[in-house]
């Protein structure tokens, strides 16, 4: 039971920790919180299932093409729902522009893909439905590879530093000559990358099905506001334990009272604690 | 004679209300039979409305090509509701007052029908539909409206009789999902399940969109369940439950709604041996029996019509019920000798032992539930062949 408790945890944990971390690469170049974080989730999965199950292309080539897909949507994010309106940032624009955009891929995936969950290929083939079976360590998989992979990105790499630099103060990184709509668009495209690799990773958990993304993008949210805004370790650690948190509820509560057990949580940390676990509290210069 | 002004005017408009007079039946008798047709034919909750399409435009060319009724031709009028209840209100006034139709079939879901069974009471339109909601059906305040479909209580007592009777189950589970069908149905299944003696030792609904299902069926289990209920129109949660209870070990059967059976939960399942012992809800007309066949005059129906409806990709009784509803809106007309609708009221409140393809139906002044409780069985759920399913044990 508690192998079961956490496996499913820790699973659907990583797959809100990445789109936790998929708000928080396009929050830290632009400012904006990109309501279609979860959508990319939602489009790993369909565009996977796509390219492996009807298509028929071999698992590697599917999640490559899956990724440009998602890449090429986080880009098309920053051009329509967040360039417009990063003049009049303070107005909040973005959340309508953001959400818009975000509806508009719902629906055409679900015209255009099903409004039933579909199936989503086995890559491996291991395990038979149990605590092991790659459906719950595949998502692990992938937190991992993005731990590392942004670790190594933006402390080993110069463009690494570079969205650092624009993250920390975009005055200052164009003064010094940064191409920062650039870093912007590559940050958006990192963005979709992240995110729609944590719905490959979880398409077997949470089905090819066009409902995920609002889903993604309500318990996504939470680890970015639990671990500190634009904090990649805090959206993890949250998000995992957010992901623990919400099985032991449903198996101790059940139904509809494990997210009320979950979002009671949520409000009692941020009233303790308002700029999340892991943030830092923002000071103002006078 | 002289013709004065007076006499000319007195005389025409005599003559004119003569003329009137013999004229109607001679328009009323060449007079299409106009039959509406509320069909959400588009939209997410289309797969019902495109099933019953096919039954209504086969039973109507067929009645057309026999010469209509009493030399009358049928003509449908459709208005496709898109399964939204605005539209279905928009469409029904329509029909009443600009297409003037004599009776109308549908709506084929209970959120418009709600919203259009006042109007067309109002209005006194004859009306038959498949929809489940209770008090949809209330011969008092609704004295036209006339169901062709089990109600929810039906299906109720069905599921819990089954479980109960057949299966010899008491303890039961029972989920749904979060939707506004799913927690309603749950709180009514377990009312008709302690109604009859059963014990309900797990209530709850799951969000569809919930990816693991195991700790509710730990939950379950540990609770003491024999069998579960299943009230969820989600294929995807179906399908989990089903792969859930697999990976577990856990031989309990889950009975329950219709969806259980779908193709869509057919594509989602781990392996084909997850959906055995799965038992939906089913009619009898619409079951295979121990022979493999459906009972004759369905069968012999079905053989018919082989290449001129389709029935791999949909539910054989929803083809059926339309094809009833229009049979029984033309034999209205003939029994009642026309088009008037408190004589096609007055013929359905005779009705008795109808024999359809769907149902045997049967009507009355004070009771316009038409299927008999006999009529509604249970199915296996993984049986499904040109949209019909073969009877759960327990059935002879």
């Amino acid at each position: 039971m508690l192998a079961a408790i956490l496996a499913s945890g820790l699973a659907v944990g990583a797959v809100y920790a990445l789109i936790g971390v998929t708000y928080n690469v396009m929050f830290s170049a632009s400012r904006v919180m990109s309501f279609t974080s979860g959508q990319l989730g939602m489009l790993g999965g369909v565009l996977g299932a796509m390219f492996i199950a009807r298509l028929g292309l071999p698992s590697l080539l599917g999640l490559a093409a899956t990724l440009a897909c998602c890449a090429a949507v986080g880009v098309l994010t920053e051009i329509v729902a967040v360039r417009p309106v990063l003049k009049s940032l303070e107005q909040h624009l973005y959340v309508l522009s953001t959400l818009a955009l975000a509806l508009m891929i719902q629906q055409v995936t679900a015209i255009e893909w099903s409004t039933e969950p579909q199936p989503f290929p086995r890559l491996f083939g291991i395990g038979d439905g149990g605590p092991t079976d790659e459906k719950f360590w595949l998502p692990l998989l992938a937190c991992a590879v993005v731990v590392v992979g942004l670790e190594l990105l933006y402390r080993r790499t110069l463009v690494g530093r570079a969205f650092l630099a624009i993250a920390e103060d975009n005055f200052a990184a164009r003064a010094l000559g940064l191409p920062e709509r650039n870093l912007r668009m590559a940050s958006y495209a990192l963005a979709g990358v992240i995110g729609g690799l944590a719905g490959f990773a979880s398409g077997q958990l949470l089905l090819a099905f066009f409902a995920n993304g609002s889903m993604l993008n309500f318990y996504g949210f939470v680890p970015v506001a639990l671990g500190g805004m634009g904090n990649n370790r805090g959206a993890i650690a949250s998000g995992l334990a957010l992901g623990v948190f919400q099985q032991a509820a449903n198996f101790l509560v059940g139904g509809v009272f494990a997210s009320v057990a979950v979002f009671t949580v949520f409000i009692v940390v941020l009233l303790v604690a308002p700029q999340g676990l892991m943030g830092s509290p923002s000071v103002r210069r006078v | 004679m002289t013709i004065t002004r007076r006499g000319f005017a007195l005389g025409s408009a005599g003559a004119l209300v003569a003329a009137q007079g013999l004229a109607r039946p001679a328009l009323a008798q060449g007079e299409p039979i106009r039959i509406g047709w509320l069909a959400a034919l588009t939209g997410p909750s289309s797969a019902p409305g495109i099933g019953f399409d096919r039954g209504v435009h086969y039973a109507v060319e067929a009645i057309n090509a026999a010469g209509g009724v009493k030399g009358r031709k049928i003509e449908l009028v459709v208005r496709d509701t898109q399964g939204d209840p605005t539209k279905a209100v928009n469409a029904v006034q329509d029909m009443i007052s600009r297409a003037r139709v004599h009776a109308v079939w549908g709506p084929t879901n209970s959120g418009e029908s709600l919203a259009t069974t006042p109007i067309m009471a109002r209005a006194k339109m004859p009306n038959v539909h498949p929809c489940f909601v209770d008090s949809l059906i209330d011969p008092a305040k609704y004295p036209n409206a006339f169901r062709m479909a089990p109600s929810n209580s039906q299906i109720d007592n069905a599921v819990s009789d089954y479980c109960i009777k057949n299966l010899g189950l008491k303890s039961l589970a029972v989920v749904g999902d979060t939707t506004g069908y799913g927690t309603t149905t749950v709180t009514s299944s377990t009312a008709a399940i302690a109604k009859r003696g059963g014990n309900v030792v797990y209530k709850g609904t799951i969000d569809p969109t919930q990816p693991d299902v195991t700790p509710d069926m730990l939950r379950m289990r540990n609770a003491g369940a024999q069998a579960i209920v299943v009230w969820s129109v989600s294929p995807g949660l179906c399908a989990r439950l089903m792969n859930t209870r697999a990976t577990m070990g856990w031989d309990v059967p889950l009975v329950g709604h219709p969806t259980m059976g779908s193709g869509e939960v057919g594509k989602l399942i781990a392996a084909p041996k997850n959906w055995e012992k799965t038992y939906i809800l089913g009619f009898r007309n619409c079951s295979f029996g121990a022979d493999g066949k459906l009972p004759a005059h369905v069968q012999s129906f079905v053989d018919g019509t082989k290449g001129k409806i389709q029935l791999d990709d949909t539910i054989l009784w929803w083809v059926l019920d339309g094809v009833d509803a229009i049979n029984l809106i033309a034999r209205a007309v003939q029994e009642a000798g026309g088009t008037d609708p408190a004589k096609m009221v007055a013929y359905w409140d005779t009705v008795t032992k109808y024999p359809g393809l769907y149902a045997t139906y049967s009507w009355s002044k004070t009771e316009h539930n038409g299927l008999p409780d006999s009529d509604i069985v249970m199915s296996e759920a993984n049986s499904q062949r040109l949209g019909a399913y073969k009877l759960a044990p327990g059935y002879t």
